[in-house]
């Protein structure tokens, strides 16, 4: 909000623009007495009255802000003790009339209050009669009342004080000139000569009280500087405070009413148009314009859901019940708005306010369409195992590069290719995958993004271990990971930072689903020696390894898969289609994914650490299967190729076997075979306790163990 | 697309199964008789072009190869509501049609001089796929053609395709009723040469099995080739679905393979399922859970091999590997929890060198086929007690040999030519050391088996038994 605009120079030097010209000169007008009809008031009192003014003169100014403080009208004239008691009430109700609308008279004069600003007190001459000073007295009140009234009004209408307290003062301000019709009849009264002290006195009874509780509301607003909602607060629990007075009652509500009736309008625009139209800041929700909604999808702590409406301290206390439900009715509608959907509240249906239901056209349309999506991203992990398997096969020598080295847009070309050729091409939003390749391995990723509430950088000196050997190794299969492009509005529920999630399940299935092909590739390698009796030789343990490897690595992506991944997603898709909000659905996903993270063993470093050393090891052995197999198998071809081109089949056959018989007792395979299986085996054997033991904590490790372990947990 | 799967179905038997089984993946997905999509069939989500390819327009061809010395079959098969199925290059029926006569030795001996023009159709197939996974070959081991051409087949694939899988669907035969076909001993030896040698897995299809679960379990007092054919084929649908349908895991076949055959020779599968429908049979249907499903996959009764073993052995016989495949509507924590069951009760003898549990896939149904049972499941299992068949063949061939009986017919062809029958001796060989090493598995010292360094073996031992179960 602007800050009020300082009133320009000319303002203050043209005091006909002011209004202090109209004051200054027209002093002397006020000062004689204005030509008044023909009064049935006895005419000797009149003249006496006359003269007592006349003589006086020109003592009485009109109040006003700037000037009632000089003024000292009861310094100068004579003493009305001087004139008789029936001349001296003329006098004093004629000032009275003046004193009711702000303005000093002969005989009454105002003080301002020291120490308290706008305060006024009005006084009375001493030397009048006791019984008339008494009763003008009882009236004063009065003329403070209204005199802070009409101050508060004035100073109130200033536009830097918002809609609400500009609302507050145009509905005082009409009360005032019914007060002022008031004075006015009883001016005309007193000029027909028929009001006295008494009178007067009794005719303001009514008004007294009114504008009493308007002056202590004023009084309140003014110490408070209220504005806004906080104003509204006021006036309503000025209400509920005179709840004894019906009257009064009924008038503070009655400017409740009034002054609410711009915020309402504001409500109804955010609630109807989810538009904040709130020029001084009045309104109880405030949007962060900073917070861009193309953030979701690049900033990984993207708060622009939750942070972008908020609602702000001093909401009126008749909205505090349905703030909430206000401000996300508002945010759907915003949405909605960004989305570029048409959508319309009939305004006449529910033409007032109070009526926040209306919003579940939109609701189910944005919760469709997240139910679509985020069923996208998890088919896509189903269907990963399909294509991947293709992906892998072409993009095989692409992602064994160096990360650096590995051009994003090769891949996903080749990514392309994958999806097209596969199940997932039914797919109808295959076209968002876009695949991208991250700088760093698993842990190391994971230990930079700490706020996965665990307890990384305690174990970041592990993990740091197992960097140092895996940094140098890392290729892009480690690091490849999938990423798609969410389209507004889905990016509110699958923002950067659940997409970052996703995709360290994913780099965590596709690391295990690379591991397990691998060793599908050793095996067949071995797949040779069938004609040879294997019994015995090293072969025969290295099958027996590789297949132990296999088990382990298919466990764990049973169990991820089977175990973590198909039953949350099931549970999370009933939960959606309860979910009646928008955040209720962003809750229910991020429940989802923390499950998914905590059960996939990616939030517990140490077992984490554990299995991708197993896992690496698997590799490690797979790798060196392969490449001391084919030696051999090259070594027999071009031997046999050589010697025996015109042999018969049978005896290459036979040569063949030979070969494979000498290649099984190949010593340096030996070694090397019992070197990974004794690795394996107490690598292995040394995460049973480690998982057992965490599995009293969490039971769901207890099928990890139960997978990966089979047996030997129960025992 | 990837991982493609070619089919060669040789012989009377083979034809006969592999037709009802590319009758059953029509079914499964949607593909009418003459291979073309049906109308309902929209729903995606399946893998056709495993097995299937398709012609400019549009019809599904699948990668099969047709192959028999005698034209009955084929003829038939030609002549059917699915003649236009086929790939009409992809048949191959011998010139002169005269067959193998059940010998062996005629079918091995043909195989060889027609070879080259198998071999183009192959290549052929072989070339119009992406990334070739591997073959499936079905036959009999009994007959003439299935077990004589297939023999030459699986070795010539070998040869050329040496990267490539080759998984059988064997068809053993019925060993409890007199065959009319006598040799069938002696076919029987030397397709096992070739099958264990020669193949990366064998589903063993035993009829005797076959027979009696169709007369047990299906309440058939005399079955015919039609219904124990398609309890064939609904085997290798089953054995095939997580191929066919995308799931997390187990679907390529060395995936599938890889985790059922631990060591290079013992790939002999068997195989069960349930609950198990004949056609117009509707009132045996009952309420089927993953638990009871997985129990009744362990039952003898329900495995399509026969069991030889006297009562001693078999009780010393042990699973190397289970994978069990379910279909149909399945919450993965009822896998979990049947898993669970079956450890507690010990349902499930494993071998002791080595971690081994039942591995599980599970698979979706077709959405196409009717089916009365909610869940369906098949089993692959890699038992030790399967060397009882082989042990009987040996027998039976042992008997046959004995009395030289026969022998002439196969003195006609060229292998066994000079009275030259090293080939039945090198056979009985490696089947023996087959079975040797079926027995060695269920011995406890399996890895250490015949190990000539007692000092590494000592390791060995000492790492091994930390963590036997």
């Amino acid at each position: 909000m602007d800050p009020a605009p300082a009133t320009p120079r000319w303002n203050l030097e043209r005091p006909y623009l002011t209004g202090r010209f109209h004051q200054v000169c027209s002093l002397p007008h006020t000062s004689s007495i204005p030509p008044r009809p023909p009064s049935p008031v006895p005419h000797a009192l009149w003249q006496e009255a006359k003269a007592a003014a006349a003589a006086q003169a020109p003592g009485s100014k009109p109040f006003s802000l700037d000037s009632f403080s000089r003024s000292s009208g009861a310094s100068t004239g004579s003493v009305i003790g001087s004139y008789a008691v029936s001349v001296q009430e003329l006098l004093v109700i004629d000032d009275l009339l003046s004193a009711l609308v702000g303005i000093e008279g002969r005989y009454i004069s105002i003080k301002r209050v020291r120490g308290k600003e706008g305060y006024v007190v009005f006084q009375i001459d001493s030397s009048m009669d006791l019984a008339l000073q008494e009763l003008t007295r009882r009236i004063f009140p009065l003329c403070e009342d209204y005199v802070l009234v009409s101050q508060f009004v004035e100073s109130r209408s200033h536009f830097k004080n918002g809609l609400v307290n500009h609302a507050l003062a145009a509905a005082l301000r009409a009360f005032l000139l019914d007060y002022q019709a008031m004075v006015a009849q009883l001016e005309h009264q007193f000029r027909l000569g028929r009001l006295s002290v008494q009178g007067l006195w009794f005719f303001c009874q009514r008004m007294m009280s009114s504008l009493n509780a308007l002056a202590v509301l004023v009084e309140k607003a003014t110490s408070n500087n209220t504005s806004g909602s906080a104003t509204l607060n006021l006036l309503q629990s000025q209400a509920k405070a005179m709840g004894g007075d019906s009257a009064v009652r009924s008038l503070l509500e009655k400017m409740t009413e009034y002054a609410s009736a711009a915020y309402l309008r504001m409500l109804e625009r955010w609630v109807y148009e989810g538009v904040i139209d709130d020029p001084y800041g009045e309104f109880f929700i405030a949007e962060n314009k900073s917070l861009q909604k193309e953030s979701l999808t690049q900033d990984y702590d993207a708060k622009y859901w939750q942070q972008r409406y908020s609602l702000k301290e001093g909401i009126p206390s008749f909205l505090t019940n349905v703030a909430a439900m206000i401000l996300t009715t508002g945010k759907y509608l915003n949405v909605m708005r960004e989305c570029g959907h048409n959508f319309q509240v009939s305004l006449s249906e529910n033409s007032k306010l109070m009526s926040f239901g209306s919003n579940h056209q939109y609701l189910e349309c944005i919760k469709s369409a997240y139910d679509f999506a985020s069923g996208e991203l998890l088919t896509l992990m189903k269907d990963e195992g399909d294509f991947l398997v293709h992906f892998m096969d072409i993009a095989r020598e692409e992602l064994t590069k160096k990360p650096e080295e590995i051009s994003a847009e090769k891949l996903q070309s080749l990514l392309d290719i994958a999806l097209r050729s596969t199940a997932a091409a039914s797919d109808p939003t295959h076209e968002e995958l876009i695949c991208c390749v991250e700088r760093s391995s698993l842990l190391k990723k994971l230990a930079t993004l700490k706020d996965l509430d665990c307890a990384y950088p305690a174990d970041k000196l592990a993990a740091a271990d197992v960097d140092q050997s895996m940094q140098l190794s890392i290729t892009g299969l480690e690091t490849f990971c999938l990423s798609n492009k969410v389209q507004w509005p889905l990016s509110l529920v699958i923002s950067r930072k659940a997409l970052t999630k996703y995709q360290l399940i994913f780099r965590l299935l596709f690391h295990c689903k690379h591991v397990s092909r691998q060793l599908c590739a050793a095996w067949q390698t071995q797949q040779v020696f069938r004609s040879v009796k294997i019994l015995g030789t090293p072969i025969l343990r290295s099958s027996i390894l590789c297949r132990s490897m296999l088990k382990f690595v298919n466990s764990l992506l049973h169990y991820l898969t089977f175990e973590v991944l198909e039953p949350n997603w099931h549970l999370m898709h009933d939960r959606l289609q309860t979910a009646r909000s928008i955040d209720e659905v962003i809750q229910i996903h991020d429940f989802f994914l923390q499950k998914c993270l905590k059960e996939c063993l990616l939030l517990s470093p140490k077992l984490l650490v554990k299995v991708e050393k197993l896992k690496a090891l698997c590799l490690q052995y797979a790798t060196s299967i392969q490449l001391l197999m084919p030696s051999i198998d090259v070594a027999n071809t071009e031997n046999t190729s050589k010697s025996a081109k015109s042999r018969s089949r049978i005896n290459k056959s036979q040569e063949r076997h030979q070969q494979l018989k000498l290649a099984s007792e190949n010593v340096v395979m030996s070694e090397s075979i019992l070197k990974f299986e004794a690795a394996f085996n107490s690598e292995l054997q040394s995460l049973a306790p480690t998982l057992s033991n965490s599995s009293h904590a969490e039971p769901y490790l207890t099928h990890l163990a139960q997978c990966i372990l089979g047996v030997r947990i129960d025992q | 697309m990837p991982r493609e799967i070619i089919t060669i179905q040789v012989g009377q038997c083979g034809n006969q199964i592999g037709m009802e089984f590319w009758k059953q993946l029509c079914l499964e997905h949607g593909i009418g008789k003459d291979g073309l999509l049906e109308d309902f069939a929209t729903q995606g989500g399946d893998r056709k072009d495993v097995f299937f390819y398709q012609a400019d327009d549009q019809h599904f061809i699948p990668r099969s190869l047709l192959i028999d010395l005698e034209p009955r079959v084929i003829n038939g098969i030609q002549n059917s509501e699915y003649r236009n199925l086929y790939n009409h290059e992809n048949i191959f029926v011998a010139e002169h049609g005269g067959g193998a006569g059940n010998n062996w030795a005629s079918g091995y001996h043909q195989g060889e001089q027609v070879v080259d023009d198998i071999m183009d159709m192959v290549d052929r197939e072989a070339d119009g796929s992406d990334s070739l996974e591997g073959f499936v070959l079905c036959h009999s081991i009994a007959g003439g053609t299935g077990s004589g051409m297939g023999s030459y087949l699986l070795e010539t694939l070998n040869d050329r395709y040496s990267k490539k899988l080759v998984q059988t669907y064997s068809v053993f035969p019925n060993q409890m009723e007199t065959s009319d076909v006598v040799v069938q001993p002696y076919n029987s030896l030397l397709t096992l040469k070739r099958l264990t040698l020669n193949a990366d897995c064998v589903v063993v299809l035993d009829n005797t099995a076959l027979n009696r679960i169709a007369v047990e379990r299906l309440h058939l007092s005399n079955p015919t080739f039609a219904q124990t054919n398609s309890l064939v084929s609904t085997v290798m649908s089953a054995s095939t679905t997580t191929l066919r349908y995308p799931g997390y895991m187990n679907n390529d076949l060395v995936g599938l393979l890889a985790s059922l055959i631990p060591t290079p020779r013992c790939h002999f599968l068997m195989t069960g399922y349930t609950p198990l429908t004949v056609e117009r049979q509707v009132n045996m249907i009952r309420k089927t859970t993953v638990l009871d499903v997985m129990r009744r996959l362990l039952q003898t009764k329900n495995i399509m091999v026969s069991s030889y073993a006297r009562t001693k052995e078999a009780s010393q016989a042990k699973y190397i590997s289970i994978l069990n495949i379910i279909q149909g509507e399945v919450d993965p924590t009822q896998v979990h929890e049947s898993l669970q069951r079956i450890r507690e009760r010990k349902l499930v003898n494993f071998i002791d060198w080595a971690p081994a549990s039942i591995q599980v896939a599970l698979s979706r149904k077709s959405p196409y086929v009717q089916t009365t049972h909610r869940v369906s499941g098949l089993m692959l299992a890699n038992h030790t007690s399967i060397r009882h068949l082989f042990s009987k063949c040996l027998g039976q061939y042992e008997k046959l040999r004995k009395k030289q009986a026969f022998l002439d017919n196969y003195r006609k062809f060229p292998m066994f030519a000079d009275n030259d029958l090293s080939e039945f001796d090198e056979s009985r060989e490696i089947i023996e050391s087959l079975v040797d090493e079926y027995k060695a598995c269920e011995s406890p010292d399996y890895i250490k088996w015949g190990m000539e360094d007692p000092g590494e073996a000592n390791v060995a031992a000492a790492l091994d038994s930390k963590l036997v179960v």
